[in-house]
């Protein structure tokens, strides 16, 4: 008997724990910003916070995009 | 009884100070050199508490992470190019250049961050050291101006020379006994001003004004 074996979903496995632990780091550059801001201000907050959350925010939808393509 | 000796009534002049003389500048969210800057705070700063120099590394240290993150950036347009990922299927061929960007863009966040606020600021009672190591490290320090023993600079090679930055070294009695300003602009600046907020320290202190 040939067992036919795809490496495949373990990649797909392996891509969506990478980018769940992903958005978990990009969640920490969001509450690092938020709490830098609050030690400093020299007026670039709000454009400071929006990076971050929109690099979260690519984060998620990476994973969602993941899920359903691969 | 008349007095067998009158003492003068003159009084010893307060030295004129180098920072009183500049005007307020406009702040400016990206420089690295401010001289009382007009709108800037932070945390533990008291309500008379003015700031006289805010400094960051100069902006042309940020070179070399520009540079890589461009190159990272720019991969996955070359890699493709080049046909290097054509034997994997599409859909993860796809998912691996998001990836890619992902990691590009916290590697560039990162280093602008850590740019951004490693700040050093000098105020009218103490020096501030401000470091962002990484994304989840912090470390923020103080001691007071009549506490600094030493200032020295350093400037040195021919990039630093070109743009005029180096680093400026203060050693003082608190309980951090090494502050290092590194890559600072105008150096010497900075040490002429630390300079004459010391010595109106020391005649604060002669008077026996608490500011």
């Amino acid at each position: 008997m040939i067992i036919s074996l795809s490496i495949w979903p373990v990649i797909k496995i392996l891509v969506i724990i990478l980018l769940g632990i992903y958005i978990v780091f990009a969640f920490v550059i969001v509450r690092q910003v938020q709490l830098m801001t609050d030690t400093l201000e020299v007026g670039f907050e709000k454009q400071l916070k929006f990076l971050s959350f929109l690099h979260f925010l690519f984060a998620i939808a990476v994973l969602i995009f993941s899920i359903i393509i691969l | 009884m008349p007095d067998v000796f009158v003492s003068s009534k003159k009084t010893t002049p307060i030295k004129k100070t180098l920072y009183k003389d500049l005007p307020m500048q406009e702040r400016r969210p990206l420089a690295s050199f401010l001289m009382r800057p007009h709108g800037v705070s932070f945390e533990t700063k008291e309500d008379e508490e003015q700031i006289i120099l805010f400094l960051r590394k100069h902006f042309v240290t940020n070179i070399p992470w520009m540079f890589t993150s461009t190159v990272m950036f720019l991969t996955p347009t070359v890699v493709t190019g080049f046909g290097i990922l054509d034997t994997i299927p599409t859909n993860f061929k796809f998912v691996f250049i998001m990836i890619w960007y992902l990691i590009s863009m916290a590697y560039t966040l990162e280093s602008f961050l850590t740019w951004f606020f490693n700040v050093y600021i000098v105020t009218d009672e103490r020096i501030i050291d401000i470091d962002f190591y990484n994304l989840t490290y912090k470390e923020v320090s103080d001691a007071n101006l009549d506490k600094i023993e030493d200032v020295t600079y350093k400037m040195g090679g021919v990039i630093r020379t070109l743009f005029n930055y180096g680093d400026v070294l203060i050693q003082t009695a608190a309980e951090i006994t090494n502050f290092d300003f590194l890559a600072v602009p105008y150096p010497d600046k900075v040490v002429k001003v630390l300079q004459d907020l010391r010595m109106e320290e020391q005649q604060e202190a002669l008077e026996g004004r608490v500011r």
